[in-house]
């Protein structure tokens, strides 16, 4: 259906239909070289390498399956979301935020769910997870505790104690990103926060998960983009521009750029090596405090030459 | 050897001696709490969901908690629920185990409660000292009460006296079968499962035994095992469809989603920092 689609589409595609070809691109369809007896039926194909193909169109039923339950739950603080896994923890947590449910990041302690004594004890009704491998000690607590499971199943997926499995790629980070997604939208359509056919202003992005390099990269060039709109401030601001930035974090992008850039502090002043358009002003500032009233006064005119 | 041997000998005739009487003939022993201060047991803070909808009223029969399998952590619950429960010390047992410094011994109690009306209980609970053992085993029982069902031996008038059908329970060697006997026969058993089917509130039933019954705890663990099966068998009361109920947890989950106050106050109970 999607191959129709995308062949000969004169017309529009339908939501399901963008949707599928987003999971085409992030590679949800891809799945391992075993496959499990009971996910034989969200198979379509083994590929010549050995791969399992996993029927996106039953990974879209199966999602709308798993938001109309989520959505059932009456209170979403009682639905708890987890990833053991790295790839998955950024989306879990941006899902919990999004839906209103409680995310659990990184090591699940035994005993969350069964022992009444923990601090961390509490009784969820229902149980998202990302990898029912990975995962396995949720699953076996949540049996204990008659909460049902929904999980994202590969194909190589135990799916013993999962409720719902949602075949798909659960290896990817931009895969995994790409489901909780949406599962997300697809749960605020149901419940009338968003308008369905309307573009989610959230983008898919905000779930994939960052390298910690990666993620001081991505910082340090949006935070130039802010600096630049905010230097009338500066300009109008000198008196407590000072003390600005001799405080290690008044503004949040100031501090990654004083990590990233302070290994290069010794040419900065003097501007040598560094473009004007793009250099002087932030790295003025994080250059050792003692330099920063001067670094002020020099501030205003290479901004000014910067920019005209 | 032999002098260990002389020891043990002398060790279990002491013990014999101390609660060979209590463990027979005690029924007047311990009944709900006698000894510990009041006020600890009035300041129950639940700490699960079941517990606080107990609290609250909101469930009044314990049969609401069987229908939706859920499963009892906390024994206030039980307590607050079948109020009739009594409890019977059945046995205490001294248990040993070897360490280079001679023997550590701790000391082993079953415990039976139940309310004579269609509950029981059986808890078993080791602890290095008696007392701490019996209070143990007694929670212990209250967590594990389980329905009994109870049917006709032939005519249906007056209220079900006997097991609904043939039962047989087994635990280690022992098993233990349960047969349904006419109005009037009265429990025909061991001292040791007629305790325990007194509790249960069964008024007559004919019972066969087999295996290791000296061991009274596999013993009265089978009889517990066959009482707990009267309900798993399925007669045809049992065809008409179930009409599924909401779970406690959804039908009450606005009062359950208000945050619960004063939960620092744990005193009572010790928690584990995860």
């Amino acid at each position: 259906m999607a191959a129709a689609a995308g062949g000969g589409a004169v017309r529009a595609l339908s939501q399901k239909e963008q949707d599928i070809q987003m999971m085409l691109a992030a590679d949800v369809h891809l799945g391992t070289k075993n496959c499990d007896f009971q996910m034989e039926r969200y198979v379509f194909k083994r590929r010549t390498d050995g791969i399992y193909i996993i029927n996106l169109g039953k990974t879209w039923e199966k999602l709308q399956l798993a938001a109309r339950v989520i959505v059932a739950i009456e209170n979403p603080q009682d639905i708890i979301v987890q990833s053991a896994r790295p790839y998955g923890q950024r989306a879990v947590l941006k899902f919990a935020q999004y839906t209103g449910a409680h995310a659990i990041a990184g090591r699940h302690t035994p005993g969350t769910f069964t022992n009444q004594l923990q601090t961390s004890f509490s009784e969820p009704r229902l149980l998202i997870l990302t990898d029912p491998r990975t995962d396995h000690q949720p699953i076996k607590e949540s049996a204990l505790g008659n909460i049902p499971t929904i999980a994202f199943c590969d194909t190589d997926s135990p799916m013993r104690y999962v409720d719902i499995g949602i075949p798909a790629n659960n290896k990817g980070r931009n895969s995994i990103g790409c489901l909780f997604w949406l599962l997300a939208r697809m749960v605020l359509q149901m419940r009338g926060t968003i308008l369905p056919g309307h573009k989610w202003e959230v983008m898919v992005d905000l779930f994939f998960y960052r390298d910690p390099e990666e993620a001081k990269e991505q910082e340090g060039e949006a935070a130039v983009a802010p600096e630049f709109a905010a230097i009338t401030d500066y300009q109008g601001a000198d008196q407590w521009g000072g003390d600005q930035w001799t405080s290690d974090v008044p503004v949040p992008p100031v501090a990654p750029i004083g990590a990233d850039w302070g290994a290069a502090p010794a040419p900065v002043p003097t501007g040598d090596g560094w473009d004007q358009a793009g250099a002087p002003v932030p790295v003025d500032g994080t250059v050792p405090p003692v330099i920063a009233p001067t670094g002020w006064d020099q501030a205003p005119q290479p901004t000014a030459q910067g920019w005209e | 050897m032999a002098e260990r041997g002389g020891e043990r000998g002398g060790e279990r005739g002491g013990f014999g001696r101390g609660f060979g009487r209590g463990g027979r003939g005690d029924r007047g022993g311990r009944r709900g709490g006698r000894r510990g201060p009041r006020q600890e047991e009035e300041k129950w803070v639940p700490v699960t969901k079941l517990g606080r909808l107990v609290k609250e009223g909101r469930i009044n029969k314990i049969e609401e908690i069987y229908l939706h399998s859920l499963p009892v952590k906390e024994h206030q619950i039980v307590e607050t629920i079948v109020p009739g429960l009594k409890d019977e010390v059945m046995k205490i047992t001294p248990v040993q185990k070897q360490t280079r410094a001679g023997q550590r011994t701790r000391f082993k109690a079953f415990v039976v409660v139940g309310d004579g009306d269609g509950h029981v209980g059986l808890g078993v609970k080791c602890a290095k000292e008696v007392a701490t053992a019996i209070r143990g085993a007694i929670i212990l029982a209250k967590l594990s009460v389980v329905p009994v069902r109870r049917g006709y031996w032939g005519n249906k008038i007056g209220p079900p006296h006997t097991v609904p059908c043939k039962v047989t329970g087994k635990c280690g060697s022992v098993t233990v079968r349960m047969v349904p006997a006419p109005r009037g026969s009265g429990i025909v058993a061991a001292r040791v499962p007629k305790k325990v089917l007194q509790f249960a509130g069964i008024e007559d039933v004919f019972t066969s035994s087999r295996g290791s019954t000296k061991t009274l705890g596999n013993f009265v663990k089978a009889t517990f095992d066959c009482l707990m099966k009267t309900y798993g068998f399925l007669t045809p009361e049992f065809w008409t469809q179930t009409n599924f109920s909401m779970t406690p947890f959804q039908q009450f989950t606005d009062l359950l989603g208000k945050p619960t106050k004063g939960l620092v106050l744990e005193a009572p109970t010790e928690t584990v920092e995860a």
